[in-house]
């Protein structure tokens, strides 16, 4: 059984009625990398969004394990998010919060609404917390605000704070595009590591050589339909151009 | 079959009807009662300034009315016949055709006519106005601007005649005499002798009054934070969707620009009626005001929130609750402190004030010592006030720095 099964996947913004994703059905099996490629503006970010139902998908299933995501109640969603991590192109930290706050919410879905709003953790999640951190290399900035940190080192912390929920599925949208190249080789390679230690990672780029060279599998969308879903070799001049327009030249990042 | 598509084109043209009045009221009847206002004004103000200066009384028409009709709309008439006016402006119009003297002055003994546009709408889709029918002039949109200085132009010169007047005018509604200023002086003698001799026995007393102003202030403030917390989240536009949350939203907004539009010192009033004058009814009055000054405050910066952490603690399976506590107060926190010390800050001093209108505290003492021209013991409490605003403001500030 795969590990995700998207069917027939369609999202239709009420505002503006803008058909971001359309019959989009592809299945992932556990322990996999796959990247999404696409111009911006053909529904990467929607489609990871409908995986964890932070958007609600039009029509369509979406099964993970085999269970339907699509047919849960907010309350079950809320408990199967927990074993999805995300990484955002933003970062999306709060700003205003340490490191250790930050990495912490990862754990909120596991713990009683009650002692999380008085702002308390098992010693477990602080331990576990502290584990995140070393691994992305952030131990020492525990104590730090998050707005003191890095580009790269923000998005460290993201992935942390998805390590925290021990996620069985991480999804990354565009977990580099804000950062420069040397610093997004560094960040891929935490997210690369994830993935072999069993964590199957849905990853959109921006850059098909950055999608190369850590993807298995590459799923092209282009105006919210899948264009291309096949192995990075396989990706040919005449098949980048249909992707990216006949304008796009291939740029390298190194 | 050829009726039919007469008829059809007749109903077409029919539907067409309340659209082409709509548009001759905005185009051509609106701009030129928008004309004929500014116009009369001018006369109004011209008139004061005249009779004010000339003669040392004010009038706003020294000739009989119909005098004024006739010179508004004769100037009106030649105005929008040779210039671009105000009205035309506004609606972005220009006059363009054959533009010689005889055309432009019979669009000028035509222009008083120029409701009959509503008439002639139905029949005709540009509603052209008798001048411009029988002138052949046409009111179109601007293409080119023409530069001219605006000596050149008569809109320049009746806006610079509207300003000359407006302050002349001021001058005498106001009767501004900077001669009272030298003659009365000495009267004010007594009063500046006053002031350098404050009564310092009082200072006891002014500390305790002192202190009731600002407990006065802390009240309101304190009991006025909780609800504005709450009502600011249900007058947050990114909080409320939805038609019902729309609806409160807007309810909420519009109930708090209404009070906040009414002054402090008028709810000050309304209360000392209410429940009698003393410190309890100041206190009312803040309250009321910082709850929806508070309200508005606090909820902008909800609508301010950066929605990232927001979505980014929801994907990892959080309550809205946990979401609430994890994601939206850590980013609305520092604010909300800095708004309710700056908004204690304005109560304090609001305090005094209110206070003197029947509010209780330093500020109602204070008013009885100056009715009663009690000028020594009036500084003595003014003193105090200054200190006390000063220190305040010092406080406010550093304490707000820290939370940015
Ligand atoms: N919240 C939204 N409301 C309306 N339209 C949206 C919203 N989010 C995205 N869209 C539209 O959906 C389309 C796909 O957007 P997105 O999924 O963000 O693409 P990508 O991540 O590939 O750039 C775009 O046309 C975008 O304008
Ligand atoms: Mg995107």
């Amino acid at each position: 059984m795969p590990h995700l099964v998207v069917e027939n996947l369609t999202k239709v913004y009420e505002r503006g009625k803008i058909r971001a994703l359309f019959n989009v059905s592809f299945s992932v099996e556990k322990g996999e990398f796959l990247v999404l490629i696409g111009l911006s503006g053909s529904g990467k970010s929607t489609l990871l969004r409908c995986i964890n139902r932070l958007v609600e998908p039009t029509s369509g299933r979406i099964f993970l394990n085999g269970v339907e995501l699509t047919k849960l109640s907010p309350r079950a969603m809320r408990k199967v998010r927990r074993k999805i991590g995300m990484v955002f192109q933003q970062f999306n930290l709060v700003k205003r919060a340490t490191v250790l706050q930050n990495v912490l919410a990862g754990r909120l879905g596991y713990n009683s609404t009650l002692s999380t709003l008085l702002g308390r953790f098992p010693k477990e999640d602080l331990r576990r917390a502290q584990e995140c951190l070393e691994r992305v290399g952030l131990l020492d900035k525990m104590y730090v605000r998050a707005d003191q940190l890095s580009g790269g080192q923000q998005q460290r912390v993201g992935i942390a704070r998805a390590l925290m929920q021990e996620p069985e599925l991480l999804l990354a949208d565009e977990p580099v595009s804000a950062l420069d190249p040397a610093t997004s080789h560094s960040v891929m390679q935490y997210i690369e590591q994830i993935n072999k230690d069993g964590v199957t990672v849905i990853a959109s780029l921006h850059f098909l050589s950055l999608a190369r060279r850590y993807g298995q599998r590459i799923i092209a969308l282009k105006a919210g339909e899948i264009v291309f879903d096949g192995l990075p070799e396989a990706i040919d001049d005449r098949k980048f151009k249909e992707i990216y327009g006949e304008e796009a030249e291939e740029v390298e990042v190194r | 079959m050829r009726t039919f598509f007469a008829e059809a084109a007749l109903l077409e043209s029919l539907r067409e009807i309340p659209a082409r009045v709509g548009w001759a009221l905005r185009i051509k009847i609106l701009p030129a009662l928008l004309d004929l206002t500014f116009l009369a004004y001018v006369w109004a103000a011209t008139n004061a300034t005249y009779s004010y200066f000339r003669f040392g009384f004010l009038s706003f028409s020294l000739l009989p009315w119909w005098w004024m009709v006739i010179v508004v709309v004769a100037v009106g008439a030649m105005w929008s016949a040779w210039d671009q006016t105000l009205g035309m402006k506004v609606v972005n119009r220009e006059l363009s055709g054959e533009t010689d003297f005889a055309s432009r002055f019979l669009y000028a003994v035509l222009w008083p006519f120029f409701p009959l546009a509503l008439l002639t709408a139905p029949f005709d889709p540009k509603a052209r106005t008798p001048g411009e029918l029988l002138a052949e002039l046409t009111l179109t949109e601007v293409r080119l601007i023409t530069y001219r200085p605006w000596y050149r132009t008569l809109t320049g010169w009746l806006a610079l005649i509207a300003i000359l007047s407006t302050l002349g005018a001021a001058v005498g509604v106001t009767k501004v005499e900077p001669g009272r200023l030298v003659t009365g002086f000495e009267k004010t003698i007594k009063f500046w002798r006053a002031i350098f001799s404050p009564r310092w026995d009082l200072l006891g007393l002014g500390l305790k009054l002192l202190g009731e102003t600002v407990f006065m202030a802390i009240m309101a403030t304190a009991f006025a934070v909780p609800i504005a917390v709450l009502l600011s989240f249900l007058a947050a536009r990114n909080l409320m969707r939805g038609p019902l949350g729309r609806l409160i939203y807007v309810i909420l907004r519009m109930i708090g620009s209404f009070t906040r539009s009414v002054d402090a010192v008028i709810w000050a009033i309304i209360f000392a009626v209410w429940v009698g004058t003393g410190s309890f009814a100041g206190v009312l009055a803040l309250f009321v005001h910082s709850i929806v000054d508070l309200m508005k405050l606090y909820a902008e910066q909800i609508e301010a929130i950066d929605p990232g952490p927001v979505e980014a603690i929801t994907a990892t399976g959080a309550n809205h609750l946990q979401v609430l506590r994890y994601a939206v107060i850590p980013q609305i926190i520092n604010p909300f402190l800095s708004f309710t010390l700056y908004r204690w800050d304005i109560n304090v001093r609001m305090a005094t004030v209110v206070g003197m209108v029947g509010g209780g505290g330093i500020g109602f003492r204070l008013i009885q010592y100056l009715r009663s021209w009690a000028f020594p013991e009036a500084t003595v409490l003014t003193i105090l006030i200054i200190l006390m605003v000063w220190a305040l403001d010092w406080l406010s500030a550093r304490l707000r720095a820290k939370l940015a």
